[in-house]
């Protein structure tokens, strides 16, 4: 019970709109039957969205946004609070982290963008279609990189502490308490299981982290050129992928620079000033992204840069379903 | 990095003199605006103002830190921007990024180079830093192979090279001109030439894709050792801090695991050559 607090929700939401005058407040909303983050005002309080799978942004917009000129003066501007994530987002905000946080080169960007925010994640009762989290180590409820993490219980919120910064901030908050129903646990508990239940059961069959690099590092050229073959090069599932991050510098007058995100998916991303590319031809580009995620990032930051999200799966216009791929792999 | 903490922005340099190496080869001479100093084998960006930027590793001394030499090669749309340059106008220098040849290993050993093309450049600059310590170096063969004589860069490096104690170049062409009385050929053939004690020495490779493969392929015939040979990879190197994901080449950013690696560090990853 040390790490739970909870406050009534009527409080919580009174809390939230204090909360504005010194904060922007993005929060999960649903809005046509989709799932989405949106900056809350005052009137869109009691419209959150608690415990639902999952947003249809990733969380990397927040942090890593399409475009941002990385040489004017960087500004912090109001604090952020960011309620709904799930958790295939916070894991993937973690090897963001390794990337853009490492010891060698820290992006000042997103360091302030990370230090300027209290993430509120939110644990998901119940499942997409896609969603295949668990299939990847990964928790459908969060144990760290988040702040908070948020459950909705009738008329009232529960929090589990993540971070010291988290429980700084539920001290700030008057409303909240250490919850005394021990009942709380059981509920938690209770919620996380069943959870994980329909994951496994919606993923049988499906190969799971430990052998997914294998899988892709051995597979024959006949699998990308079948898979690749509905690929439009249109990069929508790096675009929408909460791990991945490469972009592009763009001069602007003045010596400025624009980050811009890219996508290996992209014709000419390998390509050198001589012509040579390595990734000249689709298929190549295809498994490359597979090698990345699967093979060579485990290797370097020791986690497989997929969450499970199913994001990718869901924006495909040419329906590549990344599972069956691997399906057909195992 | 003298850039306020921030890793994109560049710092302004000034440049100072262009040299003609060759009709498509010209060095840039610049003098940046703020401290600037690099190890040899590390890149920097280069960048035309509003038009974009491109990797290059300098061909200066790196002991000298006042001013930077770079050579180009037009051969895209920055290079090109970069040909049209005159002295005088400010170019944006990020960097120095990633590691570059570890000369201090080098102590004690025979230094052998197969350059080819503008990868010359690079070199230069390296053979600039083992003169600076040549007191701790056994030997230094240059062998360079460049396609004709015009091609060939830093023409009067060879003879100064020659003139050097312990210090020997060589250059050969792939087409020779009436002029031309050194040996023609891949820059390979020049290998069969030089007399050096394998056992006790390094090997550096640096040049186009193609020399790089056969390069290695033929030092390694000669009897050295995967872990005695370095090379100076190219990728898209963009943004230089292991980031932007252009590099990759396998589970090594270039940009900030390279440029340089031992042949052992990377036979096993895909694609090394393209």
């Amino acid at each position: 019970m040390q790490n739970l607090r909870c406050i009534n929700k009527e409080d919580w939401n009174s809390t939230l709109k204090r909360l504005l005058v010194s904060h922007l407040i993005y929060a999960t909303t649903e809005n046509n039957s989709h799932l989405d983050y949106e900056l809350i005002t005052e009137a869109d309080v009691n419209r959150i969205s608690y415990n639902r799978p999952k947003p249809v942004t990733p969380l990397k917009s927040f942090f890593l946004p399409v475009s941002e000129n990385v040489t004017a003066t960087n500004s912090h501007g109001k604090p952020r609070i960011i309620i709904g994530t799930p958790n295939c987002d916070t894991e993937g905000l973690g090897i963001l982290d390794e990337m853009y946080l490492d010891k060698d080169f820290k992006d000042i960007f997103y360091k302030s963008k990370r230090e300027n925010t209290i993430l509120i994640s939110a644990d998901c009762f119940g499942i997409l279609e896609h969603c295949h989290c668990l299939s990847y180590g990964i928790k459908p409820y969060s144990n760290g990189i988040a702040d908070l993490s948020i459950l909705e219980k009738g008329g009232m919120m529960i929090f589990r502490i993540l971070s010291t910064k988290g429980e700084q901030f539920l001290n700030t908050l008057t409303a909240v308490v250490i919850p005394e129903d021990k009942n709380i646990v059981e509920f938690i508990e209770e919620k996380h299981s069943s959870t994980e239940s329909l994951l496994k059961e919606a993923n049988k069959g499906l190969p799971d982290y430990k052998r997914t690099g294998s899988l892709v590092s051995e597979a024959k050229k006949e699998i990308w050129k079948k898979y690749s073959a509905k690929c439009v090069s249109c990069g929508a599932c790096a675009t929408i992928c909460p791990t991945c991050t490469c972009f592009l510098l763009i001069d602007k007058p003045g010596f400025e620079k624009i980050k811009q995100l890219d996508a290996c998916q992209y014709p000419g991303f390998e390509r050198v000033a001589g012509g040579e590319d390595g990734l000249a031809e689709l298929p190549q580009r295809f498994r490359n992204r597979y090698m990345c995620k699967y093979v060579w990032k485990p290797e370097r930051f020791n986690s497989v840069a997929c969450t499970g999200c199913g994001r990718c799966i869901e924006a495909c216009i040419g329906k590549i379903n990344k599972n069956e791929l691997f399906m057909e792999l195992a | 990095m003298n850039t306020d903490g921030n890793i994109y922005k560049p710092i302004k340099a000034k440049l100072t003199e262009v040299i003609e190496e060759s009709p498509l080869i010209k060095t840039f001479v610049l003098v940046p605006e703020k401290e600037f100093s690099f190890k040899t084998g590390q890149f920097i960006e280069l960048s035309v103002d509003s038009i974009g930027e491109a990797p290059f590793t300098p061909s200066s001394s790196p002991v000298i830190t006042d001013k930077l030499e770079v050579t180009v090669m037009k051969t895209g749309y920055v290079t090109e921007y970069m040909h049209e340059l005159k002295p005088g106008a400010y170019m944006g220098i990020r960097g120095p990024f990633g590691r570059g040849y570890p000369v201090e290993k080098f102590f004690g050993k025979e230094v052998l180079i197969l350059g080819g093309g503008c990868g010359l450049a690079p070199i230069r600059s390296l053979l600039y830093a083992l003169e600076h310590y040549k007191d701790k170096i056994l030997k230094v063969i240059l062998c360079y192979g460049s396609k004709t004589p015009s091609d060939c860069i830093y023409k009067p490096l060879f003879n100064r090279l020659n003139s050097i104690d312990k210090f020997e170049a060589y250059r050969t062409v792939d087409k020779a001109d009436e002029e031309w009385n050194e040996s023609v050929g891949v820059a390979t053939v020049l290998l069969d030439k030089v007399k050096v004690n394998i056992e006790n020495s390094v090997a550096v490779i640096c040049g186009p894709p193609i020399m790089m493969k056969f390069g290695t392929k033929r030092i390694l015939e000669m009897g050295y050792r995967d872990e005695q040979v370095y090379l100076s990879m190219e990728k898209n190197m963009s943004c230089g801090l292991g980031k932007c994901g252009h590099c990759m080449m396998g589970k090594y950013f270039v940009c900030k695991d390279g440029p340089v690696f031992t042949y052992n560090e990377i036979k096993d990853q895909p694609d090394i050559w393209n």
